[in-house]
């Protein structure tokens, strides 16, 4: 176990000027399910001094609709998300994923925020963050700046986030109420168990059933989480058939090879995430929204 | 009609676990107590050069740090363990060095300041490597790589004879992996030294007191005597601490005599993966001769187990493995041999099962697939060859009636039934082509050898003792493992003594209160221990009952005991209480205690054919599984299991239940899920979030059926439940998975990559 000081800030901006005095000595804990087990193993960053706890930061806890945006605090668990009308209504495989994390202790510790920042490409609620097209807002002692999710990960567990910045806010546009949505994941067992491989999907039909829009985000597929948009545009403009979508699902695979080369796994993972992503977009297809 | 028997009394050490009261060995505390860490191997194969002790002694709060050269008495242990490994390495986990501070963040910063060096040799990591022309010598004492005395044979009529009687043969090789128990308390061990110096306590998660003293006696060089070893509240073992828990015993009390401290070790759940023994794997090698009408004329058989880096048990497993390699079917022509090999990896040992899953996978399996190439279904090709009244099992011994039962021929109809597994056989053989998801249901049956018979002498004390109040102690060497063993025991000598069982106390084992009583294992807790406890309650009975008929003038063979009362048969009128005749008794001097002992003997047994008598009796088993196989991904989801035990009486219907619901995870487990994964003899699945074990989301929809049949062995005819309950359902569950994709996976387990490819991936590439 690493050792390291505890500091407990009672607001946002308190936090953000120790993190302004500690830089990279210093490490955001919100769920602590990723960084304490981390520190256990010795891992973390090098030149860890202090761990500046914000989970107590009732500020960063919400989840609201302001008419276009759904905006939900940084600080937000799984529970919270899984459990809400709102994110239920909205969004079903966002609800559905947050559900999907781990397991009830899990989720009751664990942030949205926390699963964003902690950059695993086998997360849960980030493949539907990404489908989402999602912008996070970050604060600092300077500001604050709002970036899309898929441009802050690098490769896999980092980031291109500067130590001196917290995660304040995950936000997305509101679908329109003819869109559905699809999250998918599978695990070697059904609780407690690390995605092998995750896909969301969110498309919307015009009246003719024509995608006018859709979204297909794997997770465990690339280095860094992003939709894969040549297997969108297969689907885009049409009216879905069995044809169309088995070529996404074969889209997708080909573009995970593009993208990580042939690796040990691939011979397993090329099938799977092809399956996924077909049962995403049928899912997705017959779903509400 | 019992008051006690047969009755699902709630267990007696429920309370003091399910409100956190229950003290374990990582909850004690001693006044100056120090804490100590072992310092592992770095590599599974190497010559140890130096070790450099003294960064790690200058920190402060280090009070030891201790080597080879620091042991009072024998270094080697049981099967060839070291309690300090001195002269080379031989797996990742052996120990070298232990550091001993006032704390455990210092004894943890000490840990990582110890140095070795070593000079590395290529590690032998398979079954091939050790078998290899020329291989590398582990141990100079096995030269060849076999572990000494594991190679058990059976051999029964001529299987030459056999094979040309056949119409065909077959040939299959299976294989299983490393298992880890995965209980849920990791080792610990506190050894106290006392200040005079005349002896030690040890407490701690210890499932084997009197093997630990054993350890221990040697290492410190004191007699057996000397070392007092308590077991305290376990959280489980499953046959995993054992004898290495004297290894992590000694070390701890060898830092107390030396620091005349009492010092304590607490392993962490990497430690305990990396340390404590495994499921063997094996690799078996069936040849069986089958006439076209289904009859098997020959078995012969070829295993081989891994042990690892030392001989935990591998003699015993491999000997339980020689008797039940052909299952519980007629074969008249049979040459079975296993044997095992050192590796330098993670080392196998006792397992709930102890050979059997391992054996049952194989030889159901083999069933399963004979039975569809000779156009049979499995149901009708075992109803054909099991064992039936009247037949001669593989070792020679006469099954019922008026013998050992052999219920198989009614229990597979029930299970049958129940499960209505011709209906969805053939739903299941007709479901939709075009869908991913598959069912499938697969039967699976066995016997088991009740307790330790021909394995090891088999032998066990009990002493009950009836205070002046009326209140009853008991002891046993034989220990609760969280099996139920305090219940059932209470359960036996409350009915023999008509008392009420709130008047019982049964502390865990102390070697100092009663002899050694041998392991608690071999499913014999119930029946060998009930035993004993059966002679010693009764004979404290026979004495109570002396004493009230000379209170209220009655024969003895006229007086029975029953709900605190002694009374006569004749007339029920004449009585007296049992508070009345306790009092009385001490009044009078007499004793109202028994130290008792039970022991079959020496068994008759031609341990070169296994021909004789192996067991006392056996336990039958016989279990349906359903299972949903996403073809597309090649996930299996386990949805059903009917599982029929034979236990002769069902002392506690619902321990035994609790028993065989465990034991269907555990198998299911095996089948699905669990393997510990190696990579050049280094430990891959360090933590149980890589070593995966079914969570409540997984478990199937399980139910029991309890066999109780006319059982002469036993306590009130019980017998065993906790082994036969996780040997089967393994193998239940594959035939299921097969069923269901047409796909025969004969390596275990059918994890994701093997259901979808046939075969597991690793970063080397493919492998079987």
């Amino acid at each position: 176990m690493r050792e390291f000081n505890f500091k407990n800030p009672t607001s946002v901006r308190d936090a953000l000027k120790l993190l302004e005095n500690y830089g990279s000595q210093a490490k955001v804990i919100a769920g602590g399910t990723d960084l304490l087990i981390a520190l256990r193993n010795d891992e973390g960053p090098k030149e860890l001094k202090v761990v500046i706890n914000i989970a107590d930061l009732s500020e960063l806890n919400y989840i609201k609709d302001d008419g276009e945006w759904i905006r939900i605090g940084a600080n937000t668990t799984h529970t919270q998300v899984n459990e809400s009308e709102l994110i239920q209504n909205e969004i079903p495989a966002l609800a559905k994923a947050a559900g999907m994390v781990g397991a009830p202790q899990i989720r009751n510790r664990g942030t949205i925020g926390g699963n964003v920042m902690n950059a695993s490409p086998a997360a849960d609620t980030v493949p539907v963050l990404v489908a989402l097209d999602a912008i996070l807002a970050f604060k600092s002692t300077q500001g604050e700046r709002k970036i899309p999710i898929s441009k802050i990960y690098t490769k896999p567990y980092k980031t291109n986030i500067f130590p001196e910045e917290i995660l304040v806010e995950v936000a997305f546009k509101k679908l329109p109420s003819t869109a559905s949505s699809a999250f998918i994941k599978l695990g070697r067992r059904n609780a407690l168990a690390i995605s092998r491989m995750n896909v969301a999907v969110i498309l919307d039909r015009d009246s003719s059933g024509v995608i006018t829009d859709i979204r297909i985000a794997p997770g465990s597929t690339t280095p860094t989480p992003t939709r894969i948009k040549v297997a969108e545009e297969i689907l885009l403009g049409k009216i879905p058939t069995d044809t169309l979508i088995d070529q996404a699902g074969e889209k997708v695979a080909e573009e995970m090879i593009r993208v990580s080369g042939y690796r040990w796994s691939t011979d397993y993972k090329k099938p799977v995430i092809d399956s996924l992503t077909r049962r995403g977009i049928h899912q997705a297809l017959e779903g509400e929204k | 009609m019992y008051k006690y028997i047969r009755q699902a009394v709630p267990k007696v050490d429920l309370v003091e676990k399910v409100t956190g009261k229950a003290k374990y060995g990582g909850d004690l505390k001693f006044h100056g107590m120090l804490y100590a860490k072992t310092i592992y191997s770095q590599h599974p194969h190497a010559r140890i050069i130096s070790i450099d002790t003294s960064e790690a002694e200058k920190i402060p709060g280090v009070v030891a740090v201790l080597t080879a050269k620091d042991i009072p008495g024998l270094n080697t242990l049981f099967g060839g363990f070291h309690v300090f490994t001195n002269d080379k390495v031989r797996y990742i986990g052996d120990g070298v060095a232990l550091v001993v501070a006032e704390d455990l963040r210092t004894a943890e910063k000490a840990q990582k300041a110890v140095t070795v060096e070593y000079e590395v040799l290529p590690p032998i990591l398979t079954i091939d490597d050790a078998m290899a022309e020329g291989a590398l010598a582990i141990h100079d004492y096995a030269p060849d790589n076999v572990v000494a005395n594991s190679l058990h044979c059976l051999v029964k009529g001529d299987v030459e004879t056999g094979f040309n009687e056949a119409d065909k043969i077959y040939e299959r090789t299976y294989e299983t992996q490393f298992i880890e128990h995965a209980y849920i308390e990791p080792e610990a061990m506190v050894a106290v030294p006392n200040s005079f110096e005349r002896y030690i306590t040890i407490y701690g998660s210890i499932q084997n007191p009197f093997n630990v003293r054993g350890g221990i006696a040697d290492a410190l060089g004191m007699n057996l005597a000397q070392v007092r070893v308590v077991q305290n509240t376990i959280g489980g073992t499953f046959g995993g601490k054992d004898e290495n828990l004297a290894f992590i015993g000694a070390r701890a009390a060898i830092a107390a005599q030396i620091t005349g401290r009492p010092v304590k070790i607490v392993l962490t759940r990497e430690e305990s993966i990396l340390e404590s023994p495994k499921r063997h794997p094996y690799r078996l090698n069936y040849k069986v001769g089958v006439k076209k009408d289904g009859t098997i004329t020959a078995m012969e058989i070829v295993g081989i187990g891994q042990g690892g880096g030392y001989n935990k048990h591998s003699q015993f497993c491999n000997w339980r493995g020689a008797i039940h390699a052909t299952g519980c079917y007629r074969v008249p022509n049979i040459n079975t041999e296993i044997f095992s090999v050192y590796t330098n990896t993670i080392y196998g040992g006792a397992m709930r099962g102890y050979s059997s899953p391992q054996t049952i996978f194989g030889q159901e399996s083999l069933m399963d697939e004979i039975a569809e190439d000779l156009g049979f279904d499995p149901v009708e090709f075992r109803m054909k060859n099991v064992f039936s009244p009247g037949d001669i099992n593989q070792s020679g011994q006469l099954l019922g009636p008026d013998t050992m039962p052999a219920p198989l021929p009614d229990m597979i109809p029930m299970v049958i039934e129940k499960s209505e597994y011709y209906k969805k056989k053939k739903e299941y053989t007709n479901q939709n082509e075009n869908s991913p998801i598959k069912r499938g249901i697969g039967l699976a049956v066995a016997m088991r050898g009740a307790g330790l018979g021909g394995e090891a002498l088999d032998a066990t004390g009990a002493m009950v003792t009836i205070q002046d109040d009326g209140s009853v102690v008991m002891h046993s060497g034989l220990t609760e493992n969280g099996q139920g063993l305090k219940t059932v025991h209470s359960q036996i000598v409350a009915e023999i003594l008509g008392v009420n069982l709130e008047r019982i106390i049964y502390p865990n084992a102390d070697t100092t209160v009663v002899p050694d009583g041998k392991p608690t294992v071999a499913s014999r807790g119930t029946m060998i221990g009930g035993l004993a406890f059966q002679i010693a309650a009764g004979k404290v009975k026979e004495k109570l009952i002396n004493v009230a008929q000379e209170m209220i003038n009655c024969s003895c063979e006229e007086l029975v005991i029953e709900n605190e009362k002694i009374y006569s048969k004749k007339n029920p009128e004449v009585s007296v209480s049992y508070i009345d005749a306790v009092k009385k008794a001490y009044g009078i001097g007499v004793m109202l205690a028994s130290l008792d002992w039970y022991s079959p003997g020496v068994v008759p047994l031609d341990h070169h054919t296994n021909q004789g008598e192996p067991f006392p009796t056996y336990a039958w088993g016989a279990v349906v599984a359903e299972v949903e196989v996403d073809t597309e991904t090649g996930k299996v989801e386990v949805l059903r299991v009917i599982d029929a035990h034979d236990v002769g009486t069902a002392v506690n219907p619902d321990t035994v239940k609790g028993q065989i619901y465990g034991g269907i995870v555990m198998g299911q487990g095996m089948a699905v899920l669990e393997e510990v994964e190696i990579e050049e003899g280094f430990v891959k699945s360090k933590n149980l979030d890589e070593f995966l074990i079914p969570t409540s989301m997984d478990m199937p929809e399980m139910e029991v059926v309890i066999v109780e049949t006319d059982d002469k062995f036993g306590p009130f005819g019980a017998k065993s439940v906790g082994e036969p309950a996780t040997e089967i359902p393994a193998a239940a569950i594959v035939n299921a998975i097969y069923h269901a994709t047409g796909k025969r996976i004969r390596n275990l387990p059918c994890n994701l990559e093997r259901v979808l490819l046939g075969h597991k991936l690793t970063r080397k590439g493919a492998v079987k």
